[in-house]
């Protein structure tokens, strides 16, 4: 994946892609990564709430909290 | 369901607040100021709940308290193998194959004892592997001799075929209830394990278990005087010593004191070991090697927590729940006073 990804940027330095693409895949990848950390932590808050629905909002927000490496991604868009 | 991958996660935050939920120092200090009675009330308003109205219109006191106990562990268990997938669910069946051997062990001496059929079943715990029909096969089976033929389609089948000429010779239990331990402990480290990461540590932790249960069959034999040879009952798998070293210690208390201070165990068990020197009696120190397990594996599921070291730290722990609870009722029943009981319970 670091190889594939070196290979990007190494074709973003001879100009091949452009950058609006470039911002495509970051936000790509970034939601990729926010997706593989809210499996792990939406399966650990299932546990939680079915021995407990009390703790149905705590596990709501720290299910969502990976996504702010999205919105974060985002923010690359705007920049290039 | 191999072919799954395992859901660590989601077991872990199930077993995490199971563990929580378990029954703290004062509560059992409440326990041990009630009756029977009281202790039956108290357990309906805990997770306990549903075993006790069950069970309520049928049995009373003591009798209710021990068969509501056996099921909630039983059920308890089960919960944790329907829970699991892939790997993990490999690993924990493993470990609680414990219950089959208990099941097993259950309906031999039942048998042997000429017990009534519905007093062995009020008494298995069916939390293992075994299927419920397969242990009613063995409680209607006539005798001991039938009861090991149909063992043998079982795990424990080698081991227990190979031990039958002793029983018949002997006429006593002993060979065959040492042979289904030992087919479980060897059972549970029978793969090969990878040396680093949590699946080590899992073996680290089943080996301490084996040396601990080698460390409490040879103090037994030493301490009873009789005439047996340990290496009958040393259990393969640990790393404290080898069937000739414990056959060489188990004649000498010192010896195997000093043999034990000089372990890996030493600079957990010093209190205890001390305790052996001067008390005649054996049960502070059982206690101190299960304090050492349990704190051995809530120590490990620190380490690693996403792992089956969590699962079975609360394994252990209901176990000990459960054993307390037994301890305080029994103790209520035959009169004993509160000190008393204290004393040979095991506290969290």
């Amino acid at each position: 994946m670091l190889e594939a990804l070196t290979n990007v940027a190494g074709l973003l330095a001879q100009e091949l892609i452009s950058p609006t693409a470039a911002a495509a895949l970051a936000v790509g990848l970034a939601t990729i990564g926010a997706g593989m950390a809210e499996r792990s932590i939406g399966a650990a808050a299932m546990g939680a709430i079915a021995e407990d629905e009390d703790l149905f909002g705590q596990g709501l927000i720290l299910t969502v909290i990976p996504e702010t490496l999205v919105i974060l991604a985002l923010v690359t868009i705007f920049v290039v | 369901m191999t072919n799954r991958s395992a859901n660590y996660e989601y077991v872990v935050a199930r077993v995490r607040h199971r563990r929580a939920s378990l029954f703290a120092e004062e509560d059992y200090r409440k326990l041990l100021g009630m009756g029977l009675g009281g202790i039956a009330r108290f357990m309906e308003e805990s997770p306990y709940q549903a075993e006790i109205n069950d069970l309520g219109a049928r049995y009373s006191g003591v009798q209710l308290i021990e068969y509501a106990l056996n099921r909630n562990l039983a059920r308890a268990f089960d919960d944790l193998l329907r829970f699991s997938e892939g790997e993990l669910y490999e690993l924990v069946a493993r470990y609680l194959r414990k219950f089959d051997a208990w099941n097993l062990k259950t309906v031999l001496r039942g048998r042997f004892s000429d017990a009534e059929d519905e007093e062995i079943e009020e008494n298995l715990i069916d939390a293992g592997e075994l299927e419920p029909e397969f242990l009613d096969r063995l409680i209607a089976a006539p005798d001991i001799e039938a009861i090991v033929e149909i063992i043998e389609e079982t795990t424990f089948g080698d081991a227990v075929v190979e031990a039958y000429p002793d029983y018949e010779e002997t006429g006593l239990l002993t060979p065959l209830e040492n042979a289904i331990d030992r087919a479980y402990y060897e059972g549970l480290l029978e793969d090969q394990i990878p040396d680093e990461g949590p699946m080590a540590l899992y073996a680290e932790f089943l080996r301490t278990e084996i040396d601990f249960r080698n460390v409490r069959n040879v103090l037994r034999i030493v301490r009873s005087g009789a005439e047996i040879d340990p290496r009958e009952y040393f259990i393969e798998g640990g790393q404290l010593f080898d069937s000739e070293e414990i056959a060489q210690l188990a004649t000498d208390q010192d010896q195997l004191i000093t043999h034990l201070r000089e372990s890996r165990y030493g600079k957990h068990l010093g209190p205890a070991i001390d305790s052996l020197d001067a008390e005649a009696n054996l049960t502070q120190f059982e206690r101190a090697l299960d304090e050492a397990l349990l704190s051995f594996a809530d120590r490990l599921s620190h380490v690693y927590p996403l792992s089956v070291c969590p699962v079975l730290a609360y394994i252990l722990a209901k176990e000990r729940e459960v054993d307390n609870i037994r301890a305080i009722a029994h103790g209520k029943e035959t009169g004993l006073d509160r000190s008393t009981i204290e004393n040979e319970l095991v506290m969290l």
